[in-house]
């Protein structure tokens, strides 16, 4: 009899742990039928998974994204005149289709639903760069579905709305609750002061800037946001007051 | 009180066994490779350089970790009864019990020690690097131990009828992974019917839920270990450290 208590004791203790985490775990994860690996990057996605590392993937698979975004998609060669001054021209500041932008950003969230920066990051990048509103509202949505008190997503979903709108006031005022937060991706700050810029409002502009150029570890978005200072520095007085 | 003190004696023997161990210099690895990656992730990851540290960090210090405990859950037992020194234990009123909660106890404090060097080394490089420290950096940590208190266990109880350490770390590095994808096993266990669902509920079971530990995940979101938490965790240690008691108990020394 007592050869069997141990094995027992064994058994129950360990069927206890299981039921406590039955009962109390929910995964806040998305299920494995919402994983679509986009390119190459099964294993991975098996890694992020069998070690519990979702958080270290998605950083990987979120620099792959910016990767992809910051490689030029097309060049075009022009000729001027006689003189074969020849000129190239590849798409910068975004240009271009990306056709697997959104495919790899929701990846992103797939993996880790709780990194609000590369969603703010990517729906901002098609919304305002690549004019793709309604690819940035699917992403926001399938954001807002796993993080559902996420109030920077559905400013940045009225912004969209009102780049429909052609409304650039209503969209920097959008935005503009998101620019202080530590999530705020530098390229939707350079989206406000831009816009702001282009609405006359340039003291809200200048302050932009001069955030991107002290908090700012990208050094291409600092060097063109000292640019825009400067630029905005030469001024006339009157300019520069708020509209 | 007897008990205890000899329960503290093998614990004590055992941490200081373990620590002396020239394995245990592995953090020294992990201090290079957090460096080596705290350049790359600088380039790469640019605005977002304090997170990808982060990152990394963390789940590289658990992986240390976990091959340091593992290693010495599967090679302590093993190696005491190779080296005679168990003979000499038993010899001494000393109950099998009270030998294994101490060795036990001995290993998940060499893990703790490890997991606070890595940290306090991790946390020194991101203050090098101009950040503070992350959100919910102290409940990741204690994820990763109760994580490793639960396998550390559970590979006790493995080198004790397994045939070599290699296959004690194998066995438990194959129940490590299966624990990480415990909501996957729970979703398909959903999804399928009849035998299928009967074989995910069973392994539901029988392999614990590491996710449940898992907030280096969860950080951002609700990072605080519940309740629940330690009680799972307390439960498998305890049916681990029970199941290998009942091992040890037949073996004869």
């Amino acid at each position: 009899m007592s050869r069997f208590v141990l094995p027992a004791a064994a058994l129950l203790a360990w069927s206890a742990g299981a039921a406590v985490s039955g009962s109390y775990y929910r995964s806040p994860f998305p299920p494995p039928s919402e994983i679509h690996t986009p390119a190459d990057g099964a294993a991975g996605d098996m890694f992020a998974l069998a070690f519990g590392a979702r958080r270290l993937f998605a950083d990987v698979w979120f620099i792959r994204l910016m990767q992809y975004y910051g490689t030029p998609e097309f060049c075009e060669h022009e000729e001027h005149g006689t003189d074969a001054h020849a000129h190239h021209h590849c798409g910068e500041n975004g240009e271009g289709k990306y056709p697997e932008f959104l495919a790899r950003s929701r990846h992103v969230l797939e993996i880790d639903p709780g990194f609000t920066m590369a969603a703010l990051y990517a729906a901002g990048s098609l919304a305002f760069n690549m004019g793709r509103q309604a690819e940035a509202e699917e992403l926001l949505h399938y954001a807002l579905k796993y993080s559902p008190k996420e109030w920077k997503y559905l400013k940045v979903l009225a912004a969209i709305g009102y780049t429909k709108a052609d409304d650039p006031a209503a969209v920097a005022a959008a935005i503009a609750p998101i620019l202080k937060d530590p999530d705020c991706p530098v390229m939707l700050k350079q989206q406000a002061a831009f816009l702001n810029k282009k609405i006359g409002n340039y003291p809200a502009a200048a302050a932009i800037y001069a955030d991107i150029a002290a908090t700012s570890r990208d050094t291409a978005y600092v060097r063109n946001a000292e640019r825009e200072l400067e630029k905005l520095s030469r001024l006339p007085p009157v300019k520069r007051k708020s509209p | 009180m007897r008990i205890l003190r000899l329960i503290r004696a093998v614990a004590a023997n055992s941490f200081s066994e373990s620590v002396r161990h020239r394995f245990f210099t592995l953090f020294f690895v992990f201090a290079c490779t957090a460096i080596y990656a705290s350049v790359l992730a600088g380039v790469m990851a640019v605005d977002q350089e304090a997170r990808v540290l982060t990152d990394f960090g963390l789940a590289f210090m658990e992986l240390t970790a976990l091959a340091y405990a593992l290693f010495n859950a599967a090679s302590v037992l093993p190696k005491e009864a190779e080296t005679k020194t168990i003979y000499l234990v038993f010899s001494r009123p000393v109950p099998r019990w009270a030998y294994l909660a101490g060795k036990l106890a001995g290993s998940l404090l060499t893990s703790a020690l490890m997991l606070a060097v890595m940290g306090a080394m991790h946390l020194l490089l991101l203050k090098v690097r101009g950040f503070g420290v992350p959100p919910c950096y102290a409940w990741a940590l204690a994820g990763s131990l109760l994580k490793l208190s639960v396998i550390t266990s559970f590979a006790f109880f493995v080198s004790l009828f397994s045939t070599s350490a290699v296959s004690t770390m194998v066995i438990s590095g194959v129940f490590w992974t299966a624990g990480h994808f415990a909501s996957e096993t729970r979703f398909l266990a959903e999804q399928s019917g009849g035998v299928k669902a009967g074989v995910f509920k069973a392994a539901m079971w029988l392999i614990p839920n590491f996710q449940l530990f898992n907030t280096r995940d969860a950080a951002g979101a609700a990072c605080a270990l519940g309740p629940a938490a330690f009680l799972s965790a307390a439960a498998w240690v305890c049916g681990a450290y029970l199941a290998a008691l009942c091992l040890i108990s037949k073996k004869e020394f």
